[in-house]
């Protein structure tokens, strides 16, 4: 239990330094701070676009070249009371990705990029930075905690873009199965997810 | 008061990027309306995070940082969108929220009439496998009874409607299987407008195929 409270610390110690390292690079264009995201960064970031499909070695340095010009480039627009330096970072991945993947099949991302289809554009309403910090908390204690077949279908579909009924495929399971592990991970979670079916999420939500 | 919403995996397969167009553009829609479930992607952004700083890492090459450097300026291209603002042209487009407004054709919407009381306008996003649309139905108004081939996405954008199931209100989010059958009215009192997302042209069970809203602009 101590352990525990000491590593959330450290945790929470880190993630504060990354958010400001992203602040630093957005008021002065700093690039010792840059350096220092790259640094932890661009390893997780090959690791996670390694994992797409279609995506090679090299083509995985060039989207992690490209996340981070991107990181640089928006910088000034971060908030910490928005998300998380990880947070934040890996939604301008998981976009470079998907631009990527779509223009890989030819269809025009230039007409229709990620970032207009998640809306991105415009700063959206700042969390409460309570409620963003417990959620964060919960999230990162929990994950470490689900049993190996629920995290195992959130790896495959964050990790490799798969749908749920590609995860189906892949762990030849009914789609069933796959959703229900979904929702169980969620309920773990205690992630306040819509009512439709879900209604038991509820409870230690809000 | 919103009470249909994206379930658990479809909310995971947008936050973690596999959704292809029309259906991303759907659950976005969805969000404009419904804090509770735009608190819900937040959230699983944040397992994207958490997983991202967990992951096992692959070390890059050595001249990867100089490289960006390089490029910091250079690279990236301006992004062709970026502060054109277009207005589509059709009368409704007004009453929709600013995030569907973006999809909307400079001109005028092509509206096809479907039955006395139904009109479709198709909006073109590149993608293949789903088809999007605006779907409008006159205040009082009833769609033809119809089966679904394929999965269909409505999202309900001003006004209401009603089928055997339900009163859905403005921010309200379906799904339909392929077998389910209903037949969807407008309220009374005003039209109704929704963005609806199909895999695959639906079959009208009651009245001549003929009128099957989505044969004139399947490719099939």
């Amino acid at each position: 239990m101590k352990y525990k409270r000491t590593l959330g610390r450290i945790l929470a110690m880190e993630a504060e330094n990354w958010n400001e390292c992203i602040e630093k690079v957005g008021k002065s264009q700093d690039k010792v701070a840059f350096r220092s995201l790259f640094t932890h960064f661009s390893p997780f970031l090959k690791a996670f676009l390694i994992k797409s499909g279609g995506v090679t070695p090299e083509n995985a340095e060039e989207l992690v070249q490209e996340t981070m010009i991107k990181v640089w480039r928006k910088a000034a627009s971060y908030s910490s009371s928005q998300a998380s330096a990880s947070t934040w970072i890996y939604t301008i991945a998981r976009n470079t990705r998907i631009d990527w993947l779509r223009k890989q099949n030819r269809q025009n991302p230039d007409l229709l990029n990620a970032e207009d289809l998640y809306d991105e554009r415009e700063n959206p309403t700042p969390l409460s930075s309570l409620s963003h910090i417990r959620t964060k908390k919960l999230i990162s204690e929990q994950l470490s905690q689900l049993p190996a077949e629920q995290a195992e279908v959130l790896r495959l579909m964050y990790f490799q873009g798969q749908s749920g009924q590609q995860v189906a495929n892949t762990l030849a399971l009914p789609l069933g199965t796959v959703k229900s592990r979904i929702r169980l991970a969620m309920n773990k979670m205690k992630l306040a997810l819509a009512p439709m079916g879900d209604l038991g999420v509820l409870e230690g939500s809000s | 008061m919103i009470s249909r919403h994206p379930e658990s995996d479809l909310l995971v397969e947008y936050v973690s990027g596999s959704l292809s167009v029309a259906p991303c553009i759907s659950v976005t829609t969805h969000l404009q309306y419904c804090k509770q479930c735009s608190d819900s992607v937040e959230s699983l952004g944040e397992i994207g995070g958490e997983l991202l700083n967990t992951a096992e890492a692959v070390p890059v090459s050595d001249g990867l940082f100089d490289r960006i450097i390089e490029n910091l300026d250079s690279l990236v291209e301006e992004d062709p969108s970026d502060g054109v603002l277009h207005q589509c042209s059709d009368a409704i487009s007004t009453e929709l929220p600013e995030f569907v407004q973006r999809f909307l054709p400079d001109e005028e919407l092509d509206w096809r009439r479907l039955s006395p009381s139904l009109k479709v306008a198709p909006i073109s996003v590149g993608e293949e496998v789903y088809e999007l649309a605006l779907h409008r139905i006159d205040a009082g108004g009833k769609a033809p009874e119809h089966d679904h081939l394929g999965k269909e996405i409505t999202v309900v954008l001003t006004g209401s409607f009603s089928d055997e199931d339900g009163v859905y209100q403005a921010g309200d989010f379906l799904v339909r299987h392929p077998g389910d059958i209903h037949r969807p009215f407008a309220a009374r009192n005003q039209e109704c407008i929704c963005l609806s997302v199909l895999e695959a042209p639906i079959r009208l069970t009651g009245i001549k195929r003929v009128l099957n809203p989505f044969l004139s602009f399947t490719p099939s």
